[in-house]
């Protein structure tokens, strides 16, 4: 397997690591915000443990450790293994960015 | 009080053993070098400072940092590309505390680290050089893919690794350089020097000039 | 491609001088005819087979060598000890397996027909005993109807312990193939990377057409092809290209392709692996054509070929007829038959019967009757002899028989006879002859193009499967493309290498594509002949036609039952020449046709490859890639003794002269420091450089506890939760300024924390300014511990150091100037609970420092001390480390939970808060101590309450740090036991079944020795 990092170029997969889906977001909430415990309970539940089981392109984390350092969110096809692309986090470098779903 | 000498050691003190190894007869066909002596600092932008980074480094090195996989020269330093917003300084180390020189021309638009004892630097040149790389390193050094000034951040036995190839360096002259984890350097000098033995190594310890 | 050797396509083995044995004439060899062949005559090479020496020539490959000197039998089959002989000249082959090499480098199932001869070649013959000629277990024959298809599943059933001591022993010795060496291997395998725009498998005319395109267009090509030289059947069968005899053009095509810089040529390397993106892997026979590798060279090299794309040129694999007999040595496939006649030169049979039932068979007429043999008959099922060949009826005046073969008279030696049966009116007619050449058709190698669940198709015409399609970027071409013709071999291969340049933007023209005439192929397929005796299907797992439709019989209708229930398929060869056989069979006895029975999975390797070439360079030392401290050369010097930690070598602890075991060395270390000072190299910890005008709010996110309120000058011990509330990792961090913290973690995180915390800035937190660099190998760090700390750091400090309690407190850190000049980081913490410092100086000092804290502490008695007394000091003090962060605990569990903050989200905060991982009555960590001082405790025992019925019911945790206190004068440990921290006083009870230990202990506080903290303090 071939991993186009997108600072790097193309590598082999024994660079990379594999996290998993990249979907679930972390959710953001304010200590003392007076949200329900219950419900910022629910939503780190699903964050942390409910994962589909795609069989067809799904979006994934991949850590070139290997390499430069970058998280990288790939676009990959789990039936073919077939990579359909390949982006950087958004924190990679040091181009401000914003928290996810902020 | 007793005195307290500091001598200073390399990794490879016990590995590098300098002279003729492997190979039939007299050839060399490549030459393995630690580099000792040298300064490197990795300097990272901080966050949104990236165009005050590249102005600074310019100011000091006289040349813009690469924000591609590249090394460049510059003024009394390569600048060696080993991240997204983020380079390596080479220079041969010097009396005075470079680093604290270098923190100051970065202030506030780059975060910097001493890595001048983090990394172990190795040289690795002759005609059997790319053979010898390719059992080691699964990059490809092909001159139409690699030339001369390409760097790249990589992995040699799972272990990440530094790597460029000299700028300037053409042909049979082609000079590739590798900067190690200091803590790795034993063990993967034997590799390479496995690797290269079918060649015939000539193996030294050069100091940065 | 500058900087590469490219191997020379057409050169020969040629053996050292030295070992050329003078005065060795070629008498011996009575089956070597006069004439060309691809052999050098002039290199006679001396071998010895079973002990009997004979010689061949460089170029030879043992079964060739063997061939020329007559040699038939050259084994004994799996299951059934039949004689078996040479039915190949390639890698497909079943059934010439041998013995190769001796001592370390024995090496079984080693193809003849690939084995390259070289003088002093040892090789023998398998599965035989007491000789070859003589097998006891030939036997077997007798009680056939054990070894059916399904015989393990079924004879073996019952009793149970009838399988251990004799059934298994039984098969053991008369099954299998023979034996590896019981040494370890003593050469060297080695694993390389290749690049490429196209690669070409294989260098028939179609792969040399292929790379004959894509180099002239300019692409980087690369060419692997298995055998020793290039060209295929080409080698064998010749024919006319471009007007020029098929060895003249062949040279032309070397020449052109050596001259190309673009394209590199790789003998001896065999494709056996397709994988994603693009990337192949080959094996290349580096040395085994010579008896030993030269100094530092390699036996085997694995390639990893990384190309835009492929064009496989495999060829086709010509295939057996299942008939009685067909496994006597002597019946040989046709082509292997001309292959040994032509390029070796080696005349396999004196008077040849042909059995063909196809045009392509018919040319070993002319082969063998050129060599000055005979060809006694052909018989061709056909009833038909074809136009294209009937002027070789006149010519030689063939006696042609319509109809099959229908049984094989012979003994070991090989065929003597064969009856021929006229399928139409049932005449039979006896026929003597000392070799039968069979073809039934060829079957193209669409095993490269099925490797990504490709499924081939079946092409009638042919009567063979073909690539039903290919994984990304492959193409196929000629004979592995269905397409069995020379000039088609040349036309497909061609374009399809122009084609692939094209897609890899090679400008260049590919220019034009050689031409031969076309030839006429036709066939009319025939599988099977029944009759009385066993018919082959499998020669190597010695599968017979019985055995297929045994298992149809039995409902094993499906090709993957089929191949597990007869284990057709299932040898070193993956069925190569039997599986289409096979599932024809099955097709025939199921009444579905051969598409609809369909194949079996196709999967790498291939061909067969050592286990030694997959480890390459990865064995012994070099298993993995090992970390050294900067004061590794020192403790070696000092005699430490080393203990793999994940990757590091640590000193484990340093024996002196006199002492009796570990334990009582590890005892004088604790004492050394705790009555004194040592120091022990703690290098090994992660650490990290975390910068930017956001460091402090980054750690606030990552630790369970608060860094943004750390004073500069400052450490803090810190805890990080996963996000499911589990420990993950524990460190100190201090803060060096107001934008540089300095964080630690253990040893066995350092990577994964280093990955997670990158995760944390780049993913979650990208709106920090907050840069990460690992600084552990930057740093030699030293922990220096005992009440004499402070007296040794005195000596070393430059005298402007305020060291004293107030200067220098308790959880301090800053730079510190040491005497001689060198600046280093102290940090005031301790892990061992005594009066204690770390000191940091850059790597290159890490020697000198550790001489210097010798030279420095010597007035005190200092004593350097491994990971087993550091380990030792901190189950005293009840500090928890690996076996206590074991993935299943919570910081309440190891007594911190108070650490956690309340006052801002941090990584696993939320989940940390769950019922199950809150309820009271969890395993959290204590203190244990047998009652018995006198007793060992053990890590691993369980906890079970005093006077319970050890169960699953009664168990409530176990220990998981053990030592022997020097200060408590007893073993001791901490566990994780339930509502431990309630219990302290309650007398419990130890259960070990694994080591049939049981005895009583107390549940304390963890923290053995100075539960006040003075020590550390002072
Ligand atoms: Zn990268």
């Amino acid at each position: 397997m071939r991993i186009a990092c997108p600072f790097c170029g193309e590598r082999e997969n024994g660079e990379f690591t594999y996290l998993g889906d990249a979907s679930p977001k972390r959710p953001n909430f304010a200590v003392d915000g007076g949200e329900s415990p219950e419900r910022v309970e629910d939503a780190f539940y699903d964050y942390v443990y409910l994962r589909d089981n795609v069989a067809g392109v799904m979006r994934e984390y991949w850590y070139h450790g290997g390499g430069c350092r970058s998280w990288l969110v790939a676009e990959r096809n789990t039936v073919t293994h077939e990579f359909i692309s390949v982006t950087a986090a958004p924190g990679a470098g040091a181009a401000s960015a914003v928290r996810a779903g902020e | 009080m007793a005195d307290f000498s500091w001598n200073v050691q390399s990794p490879l003190q016990q590995a590098l053993v300098p002279g003729r190894h492997g190979g039939a007869g007299t050839q060399v066909g490549v030459t393995l070098e630690e580099v000792r002596g040298v300064s490197l600092v990795q300097v990272m932008a901080r966050r949104g400072r990236v165009a005050e980074t590249i102005k600074a480094a310019k100011k000091l090195f006289s040349v813009e940092p690469p924000d591609t996989p590249r090394a460049v020269s510059g003024r009394n330093a390569t600048l060696i590309w080993s991240g997204p917003d983020q380079f390596m300084v080479l220079s041969a180390r010097q009396t005075g505390d470079q680093f604290a020189k270098l923190t100051a021309g970065f202030a506030g638009v780059a975060s910097l680290s001493d890595q001048s004892d983090g990394r172990c630097l190795i040289r690795i040149a002759g005609s059997g050089a790319r053979q010898a790389l390719a059992k080691f390193s699964s990059l490809d050094l092909h001159d139409s893919v690699f030339p001369a000034g390409a760097a790249a951040t990589t992995a040699v036995d799972h272990t990440a690794v530094n790597f460029w190839r000299e700028p300037g360096s053409v042909d049979e002259n082609a000079v590739f350089n590798m900067l190690v984890f200091t803590s790795f350097a034993d063990s993967l000098w034997h590799t390479i020097l496995d690797s290269c033995l079918e060649y015939g190594v000539q193996a030294s310890v050069a100091h940065a000039a | 491609m500058s900087g590469y050797s490219r191997s020379e396509p057409l050169a020969r083995t040629a053996p050292m001088e030295a070992n050329v044995r003078k005065g060795v004439t070629p008498a011996s060899q009575s089956h070597r005819l006069p004439g060309d062949g691809i052999i050098d005559r002039r290199l006679p090479l001396q071998f010895s087979f079973d002990g009997k020496t004979m010689t061949g020539f460089a170029g030879d490959t043992l079964a060739s060598a063997l061939v020329a000197n007559g040699v038939k039998l050259v084994g004994r089959s799996f299951k059934y000890h039949r004689p078996r002989g040479i039915v190949t000249a390639g890698s497909e082959e079943p059934s010439a397996l041998v013995e190769m090499r001796t001592g370390a480098r024995r090496e079984p199932n080693t193809r003849a027909t690939t084995q390259e001869l070289y003088d002093g070649l040892i090789a023998n013959s398998q599965n035989r005993w007491p000789s070859l000629r003589r097998d006891f277990m030939s036997i077997n024959q007798l009680f056939a109807p054990i070894f059916v298809a399904g015989f393990y599943y079924k004879t073996f059933m019952w009793p149970a312990k009838f399988w251990e001591s004799i059934y298994e022993p039984m098969i053991r010795r008369a099954a299998g193939l023979g034996k590896s060496a019981e040494l370890p291997d003593p050469d060297h395998y080695d694993k390389a990377w290749a690049h490429c725009d196209v690669l070409v498998v294989g260098a028939g005319p179609a792969g040399l057409s292929a790379a004959l395109a894509a180099g002239r267009a300019g692409s980087r090509v690369i060419l692997v092809e298995e055998d020793t030289l290039i060209g295929g059947r080409l080698l064998s069968d010749g024919g006319e290209i471009d007007g020029l005899d098929a060895r003249e053009w062949l040279r032309g095509a070397a020449r052109e392709l050596v001259s190309l810089p673009n394209v590199r040529i790789m003998t001896r390397t065999a494709l056996f692996g397709v994988y994603d993106g693009g990337t192949y892997a080959a094996l290349e026979r580096v040395s085994d054509n010579v008896a030993m590798p030269d100094r530092h060279q390699v036996r085997q090299r694995i390639w990893r070929i990384v190309a835009k794309r492929s064009v496989v040129t495999a060829g086709a694999i010509e295939r057996p007829i299942v008939f009685p007999g067909n496994d006597r040595p002597g019946v040989m496939m046709a082509s292997a038959v001309r292959t040994y006649v032509n390029r070796f030169a080696a005349l396999p049979g004196k008077r040849v019967a042909l059995f063909t039932n196809n045009d392509d068979g018919w040319r070993t007429v002319e082969t063998i009757e050129r060599a000055g043999a005979h060809i006694v008959a052909v018989i061709d099922p056909r009833h038909e002899v074809p136009a294209q060949y009937q002027r070789l009826v006149d010519t030689y005046d063939l006696r042609v028989l319509a109809g099959v073969v229908s049984e094989v008279k012979g003994g070991v030696d090989g065929v003597r006879s064969i009856v021929v049966a006229n399928d139409k009116n049932g005449l039979t007619q006896r026929i003597d002859t000392d070799c039968l050449a069979v073809s039934g058709g060829w079957n193209p190698n669409v095993g490269l193009s099925c490797f990504h669940r490709g499924k081939p198709t079946w092409r009638e015409d042919i009567a063979a499967f073909v690539p039903g399609s290919a994984p990304k970027g492959m193409a196929t071409a000629g004979a592995a493309n269905g397409e069995l013709s020379l000039s088609a071999c040349l036309r497909e291969g061609h374009g399809a290498g122009a084609r692939a340049a094209a897609e890899c933007g090679a400008a260049g023209k590919p220019g034009e594509a050689s031409k031969a005439d076309d030839e006429v192929y036709a066939i009319a397929p025939l599988w099977h002949v029944k009759g009385k005796g066993k018919a082959f299907v499998d020669f190597q797992h010695d599968v017979t036609a019985s055995d297929v439709t045994l298992a149809q019989r039995e409902g094993f209708e499906s090709v993957e039952h089929l191949k597990r229930y007869t284990t057709l398929g299932m040898a070193t060869d993956q069925g190569k020449t039997s599986n289409i056989n096979g599932l024809a069979i099955m097709a025939e006895a199921t009444g579905r046709t051969i598409p609809e029975t369909g194949t079996t999975i196709y999967r790498p390797p291939y061909a067969p490859v050592a286990i030694g070439a997959f480890a390459g360079h990865h064995r012994d030392e070099n298993f993995h890639a090992t970390r050294l401290t900067p004061s590794h050369h020192w403790a070696a010097k000092q005699g430490a003794v080393f203990v793999d930690t994940g990757l590091w070598k640590r000193a484990q602890w340093y024996p002196r002269a006199g002492e009796k075991d570990w334990l009582e060395t590890v005892t004088r270390e604790v004492l050394a420091v705790r009555n004194g000072v040592g120091f022990c190299d703690v290098s090994t910890l992660g650490k990290v450089d975390v910068r930017g005008a956001d460091a402090g709010v980054f750690l606030d996110r990552v630790y369970i506890n608060s860094f943004s309120n750390l004073a500069v000058g400052k450490a803090r011990y810190g805890l990080m939760l996963r996000e499911d509330g589990i420990v993950y990792d524990d460190g100190t961090t201090s803060r060096l300024a107001e934008d540089h913290y300095f964080l630690t973690t253990t040893t066995a995180k350092a990577g994964p924390v280093m990955q997670h915390l990158e995760f944390c800035r780049q993913v979650l937190f990208p709106e920090l300014d907050v840069q990460l660099t690992s600084a552990t190998d930057q740093w030699a760090q030293f922990s220096i511990a005992g009440p004499n700390t402070r007296n040794l750091l005195r000596a070393l400090a430059d005298p402007s150091e305020d060291l004293t309690n107030e200067g220098f407190p308790f959880m301090g850190a800053r730079e510190v100037k040491l005497r001689g000049g060198v600046t280093a980081r102290l940090f005031r913490i301790s892990f061992s609970g005594e009066m204690a410092f770390e000191i940091s100086v850059p790597a290159r000092y890490g020697a000198a420092m550790a001489e210097n804290l010798m030279i420095a502490g010597k007035p005190y008695g200092v004593t350097p001390y491994g990971t087993e007394a550091l380990g030792v000091m901190r189950i005293e003090k009840g500090h928890v480390a690996g076996p206590e962060l074991n993935g299943t605990t919570t910081a309440d569990d190891l007594g911190l939970g108070k650490m956690m903050s309340k006052k801002k989200d941090f990584i696993g905060r939320v989940m940390a808060g769950r019922e199950a991982l809150t309820a009271p009555n969890r395993q959290v960590v204590v203190g244990i101590k047998p009652i018995d001082k006198a007793r060992r405790l053990r890590s691993g025992a369980h906890v079970i309450p005093k006077g319970a019925i050890p169960g699953p019911q009664t168990d409530q945790g176990y220990v998981t740090s053990v030592c022997f206190s020097p200060m408590l004068d007893q073993w001791i440990g901490l566990g994780l036991v339930e509502r431990g921290r309630e219990r302290t006083g309650e007398i419990i009870r130890i259960h070990d079944p694994l080591r049939n230990e049981d005895y009583e202990a107390e549940i304390c506080s963890p923290v053995f020795y100075d539960p006040e903290g003075v020590r550390q303090r002072g």
